[in-house]
Parts: structure tokens; C-alpha cells; sequence
């Protein structure tokens, strides 16, 4: 579906006709119109079709989720039941809760530590700052995997497995690497004489990052904390093994856990995958310019 | 305090406090910086740099979670003969054939969307979406698409349990795994192409080229920075992100057919309670996204 795509594109126009000197990017000269307008049909179709495949999931869920079970199984017949009973199957509502107070703990505490990082990396520099920069945003390199056992054993023997400080701690150790690559490249953006004129103005340099540089950075802020929602929200293996008293499981690996037992009606795992996947996807589409900021600023034009 | 300081020193202190702050003002700078960069690096060191060393320990001894004895170096060969492992290592291996696709597909719905055909805001949100819930979710659903009498088998009018089937368990993680990558890699090519100067395009176009001639020569290589950290991307999911779309959907099996190595780690340590064994399996997973890191940047040096 996709391939064509480029194929469509910008067809030799008839010699002769005035379009060349307009150029190709002005499809809707008079001799190409015609044709410009069934190749924008056949694009539209193609995005059509491809907006099919991607939304799949989504029809999938929700029609799933107004049937019994047994009306999942024949594909006949509809009902609310499996949102009716929801909450006796799922403790949705802690499991909400769970999730909430673990992002919201977590993402405070990666902001904190990468935006002070970020603010020293980029305009306090200090001997060696260059080195821990870089072996900080290395850091980002290691999947949790490859460090899981140490991890689980540390934190367990610590006892924070039995709260929600072992998970907000992983996940804030996960996500600073990156933040605060992503807040140092902004502050480097900022003029040095911003800060030097609030220093010779008499405001101490924690001041400075507090009352001048922090009210600047709110775009690069956003960016960190939509991703890192996003991304804690939808976890799995940290909130699997890193909180093992299941009333305190956040709604995603609650989910996980159900589905994987194979017991539970698979109605009602789809109607719990909706209200799980409901605020992320508010977040993403109001925050979507954020998040893309923050996806290709590796890039770095 | 008071009583001790010579005539000298208090001068000297007399002096210090008088003098401008300018005078120290590099030194409280300095001390700011190592000060307001202290959180984050314990935070990491505690977390990411530590475990790493006691992991690399911890693989060359045999510890079952109570006991654990050293067996040093030796550990490594003897996985070495073990047939899971490198089952584990080919699933790995097999993954990558997918990358091409994730990364090929959305270049073309870029390059669709990037036609600005009406609707195209809309529809690029509409892509982007899935990219927002959660894999957990997304094997849920792939689960019951690739079910025995599923919505696939009613496509292609067949009656196969994709899951249940070593035979076609990974390439049906592989398609969902790809399908998972549309979003944003999407959206890293769209952001390529908002880049490109269309004059260089309409000179080719101009000088006789034909659309793929076009493509091709001026836009594809103009991509080539935005196709690297959507490559670098794909592939990091690809060995440490899939531990949901199996864990939901095929729990490593059937057998081992579905188990990467990120999995196994998982499956070695929680399930089989060998913690010596699972830290080597880490080991190796961090050895093979290093060695896809430095091939990374051994290609953009060469260039």
C-alpha cells in the first residue's frame, strides 16, 4: 500500500504546457488538474486505508468489549455486562490510582535531578563536567534487562519492593539519562549573557535557574514529562517485578497479569485495555508536538 | 573561633568579604555545577552503573536466589552448549529481518502524508495514536488476531493458530512488532521531509527525473540522518522492548520460539530462579546493543 506511493508522484506534465515553469509543487495548474485530482483520490484512499490498519486495535477493543463472552466466541448478539462488571474483576479504580501516584512521583523526581543536571551541564560547567555528561547520557545505552538482576536484588534487599518507592525509583533512574540530555541541549540554547546579567544583578546562580532559566525551559519541561508519562504508564516489567503487593500494581500490569492468567473473559480485559489506554492517548494527541519534538532531537538539525 | 585569628588572618578574612563577589564568582559557579549535578548522577550510578558491575559478577556465579557459588569465566563457555541459548540468539537475529519493514513502510506513509493531501493533519495523528498505549494492550489484541479461527485466519480463509505454532509464533510477533513502529518512525520521516528544500525537487523533476528517480537520489539521501535514528531506534525495541508484546502474547513459547534474549534474562531468573545464569543472559544482551551501537557509529563516521 505504502510502496506506491512515491510512484504516484509528480508524473511528467505534457510539454508545452506552462506547468513546468511553475514548477511540479503546483499541482492545481489548469492542464493537470483533472489529474491531479484522481491522484489525490487514490492518495486519499491510500491514507484511508492505511488510517484502517492502524485504528484496527481500537475497533477491535471496543466492539470486543460489548459483547459476553459467549458472544465473543459466536460473533452474535451485544451487551454491557463485561462494563458493568468491570470493577468486580479489575480493582480499576486503585489499579488508576496506582498508576497516577507512581508517574506522577517518578516524573517529579526525573524533572528535579535533569533539569539541575541539565542547567550545570550546559551553563555551570565544572571540571570534568564534560565527562560526566557524557557518561551519563551513556547510561541511556543499557536496557534494564541487562541490569535486572542486581536491580531486583538491590532494591528487594533494600525492602522497597514492598512499596511504590522501589518501581518510582527504577523509573526515575531509567528515565534521567535522557532527560537530562534532552534539558542540557535546551539550556545550551539559551544565551550565557541571560544568565550573566541575573548573576551581576545579585541573584545567587540556584536563584538564576530557578527564576530565569526554569520559566524558559517550560517547552523542553513538557517535552520530558509527556514522554516519560507515556512511557511509565505503558510499562510493564519494571511494575511487574519491582512491586509485589498486588493491590499496589498499576493498571497496565494489572492488565498484563490478568490476560496472562487466561482466565479472565476476554471482553472485560478489552473494555479494562480501553479505560488503560484512554489517558495516554489524551495526553498524546493534546501534547503530540512535544513528543515529536523530543523523538527527533537526536537528530539535532 | 575568634580568639585564634591573627592579625593577619582577619585581615585577610576582611579583606575576602569586602572584596566584590565577582572575584569568586567562577569558583560559586563551578561549585553550582558539581553541586546541581550530584542528584542525577547518584541516581544513575545507584541504579544503572553499580548493578552493571555486580552483573557482570553475578553471570560467572551459580546462584539460585539462596546459594550462590563462583565458577568464574567459565560460566560464559558453558552457556555457550547450551541449545536454548542459541535458539534465543537466532530468535534475536530473525527480529532484525523486521527492521527493514518498520522502517520501509513508514518511510512510505511519510511520504504520502508529506503530500499534503487534504486531511493529511488528521491522518497523521490518526497513525501516530497507537503509538500511545501500551504494547501490554497491543499483544492483547494481536493475541486474539492471530488466534486459532481469529480475524486473520478469517482473512486469508485458513484455520491456524499462529501462536500455537513454533513455526509461525515469531513472524507473527515479528508483524506485530512492526506495526508497533509505524507511528513513530512515521513521525520521524515526516520530520525529515518538513526539512527538505522542494527546490532541489523540482530541479530533478525538471532536469528530466522520474519520481523514483527523484526519490531515490534527493529526498532518500537527504533522509539519511532521520533513517539512522529511526534504524538505531527500531532496533534498540527490537531487543529490549518486546518484553510485553511476548509476555502477553506467547509467554517465550512455543518451546523457545518466541523467547529474545531480553525475555530470557526474565524467564531465566523469575521463572527458573537461576539468577547467575539470567545476569549472563543480561550481559550478553548489553554486548549485542553495544556492538549494534558502534556499527551505528562506525557507518556515520565512514560518510
Amino acid at each position: 500500500m505504502a510502496r506506491s506511493a512515491p510512484t504516484e508522484w509528480t508524473a511528467p506534465a505534457p510539454p508545452g504546457t506552462p506547468v513546468n515553469v511553475a514548477g511540479p509543487s503546483v499541482p492545481l495548474a489548469p492542464a493537470r488538474s483533472r489529474r491531479s485530482r484522481a491522484r489525490r483520490g487514490v492518495l486519499f484512499l491510500l491514507m484511508v486505508a492505511v488510517a484502517a490498519v492502524m485504528l484496527y486495535p481500537f475497533y477491535f477493543m471496543i466492539t470486543t468489549s460489548f459483547h459476553t463472552e459467549a458472544q465473543y466466541q459466536t460473533g452474535h448478539g451485544s451487551s454491557i455486562s463485561s462494563w458493568t462488571t468491570l470493577g468486580q474483576t479489575v480493582p480499576i479504580g486503585q489499579q488508576l490510582l496506582n498508576s497516577t501516584l507512581i508517574c506522577a512521583a517518578s516524573i517529579a523526581i526525573i524533572l528535579v535531578v535533569s533539569i539541575s543536571a541539565g542547567f550545570a551541564f550546559s551553563k555551570l560547567q565544572f571540571r570534568g563536567s564534560q565527562g560526566v555528561f557524557l557518561a551519563l547520557v551513556g547510561a541511556m545505552m543499557v536496557p534494564l534487562q541487562s541490569i535486572l538482576i542486581p536491580e531486583y536484588v538491590n532494591v528487594s534487599r533494600l525492602g522497597l519492593t514492598n512499596n511504590y518507592t522501589g518501581a518510582i525509583l527504577v523509573y526515575a533512574a531509567l528515565g534521567t539519562p535522557f532527560a537530562t540530555f534532552l534539558m542540557t541541549t535546551y539550556f545550551r540554547g539559551l544565551p550565557d549573557e541571560l544568565i550573566e546579567a541575573a548573576v551581576v544583578d545579585g541573584l545567587s546562580y540556584p536563584a538564576t535557574l530557578w527564576r530565569v532559566a526554569l520559566p524558559l525551559a517550560l517547552p523542553a519541561i513538557a517535552t520530558v514529562t509527556v514522554l516519560q508519562f507515556v512511557q511509565i504508564w505503558d510499562d510493564l516489567l519494571v511494575g511487574l517485578l519491582f512491586l509485589q503487593n498486588p493491590a499496589e500494581r498499576p493498571i497496565t500490569v494489572g492488565l498484563a497479569v490478568l490476560a496472562s492468567g487466561r482466565t479472565t473473559s476476554v471482553p472485560i480485559l478489552m473494555a479494562g485495555s480501553l479505560v488503560s489506554a484512554l489517558p495516554a492517548m489524551v495526553v498524546y494527541l493534546g501534547f503530540q508536538r512535544y513528543l515529536v519534538r523530543g523523538l527527533t532531537l537526536g537528530v539535532g538539525k | 573561633m575568634a580568639a585564634l585569628v591573627t592579625p593577619v588572618a582577619m585581615s585577610r578574612s576582611v579583606e575576602r568579604s569586602q572584596r566584590p563577589r565577582r572575584m569568586r564568582l567562577s569558583t560559586q559557579r563551578r561549585l553550582t555545577g558539581l553541586v546541581l549535578s550530584i542528584p542525577a548522577l547518584a541516581l544513575v550510578v545507584a541504579f544503572v552503573v553499580i548493578p552493571i558491575v555486580q552483573a557482570v559478577y553475578y553471570s560467572m556465579t551459580q546462584w539460585n536466589g539462596v546459594t550462590s557459588t563462583w565458577i568464574g569465566p567459565s560460566a560464559y563457555t558453558q552457556t555457550f552448549h547450551n541449545p536454548a541459548f542459541w535458539q534465543v540468539l537466532t530468535n534475536n537475529g530473525l527480529l532484525l529481518l523486521a527492521v527493514p519493514f518498520a522502517l520501509a513502510i513508514p518511510l512510505g506513509i511519510a511520504v504520502l502524508l508529506h503530500e499534503r493531501v487534504r486531511g493529511w493533519k488528521f491522518f497523521r495523528s490518526v497513525y501516530f495514536l497507537p503509538t500511545a498505549i501500551s504494547w501490554v494492550v497491543i499483544g492483547m489484541v494481536a493475541e486474539r488476531f492471530f488466534a486459532y479461527d481469529g480475524p486473520l485466519d478469517k482473512i486469508i480463509g485458513s484455520h491456524t493458530d499462529f501462536l500455537g505454532s513454533s513455526s509461525t509464533a515469531l513472524l507473527a510477533l515479528a508483524i506485530t512488532f512492526v506495526w508497533s513502529m509505524i507511528g513513530t518512525n512515521t513521525v520521524i520521516f515526516l520530520t525529515g521531509l518538513a526539512t527538505l528544500d522542494t527546490t532541489v525537487q523540482e530541479a530533478a523533476f525538471v532536469d528530466g527525473a522520474t519520481a523514483w528517480q527523484s526519490f531515490s537520489n534527493v529526498t532518500l539521501p537527504h533522509l539519511k540522518r532521520f533513517v539512522q535514528l529511526a534504524f538505531i531506534m527500531t532496533v534498540i525495541s527490537a531487543f529490549s522492548a518486546l518484553f510485553s508484546l511476548i509476555f502477553v502474547m506467547t509467554g517465550g513459547g512455543p518451546g523457545y520460539s518466541t523467547t529474545t534474549m531480553e525475555f530470557f534474562v526474565y524467564q531465566t531468573g523469575f521463572s527458573q530462579s537461576e539468577f547467575g545464569t539470567a545476569a549472563l543472559y543480561g550481559i550478553v544482551l548489553f554486548v549485542m546493543m553495544a556492538v549494534v551501537g558502534i556499527v551505528q557509529l562506525k557507518l556515520i563516521r565512514s560518510e
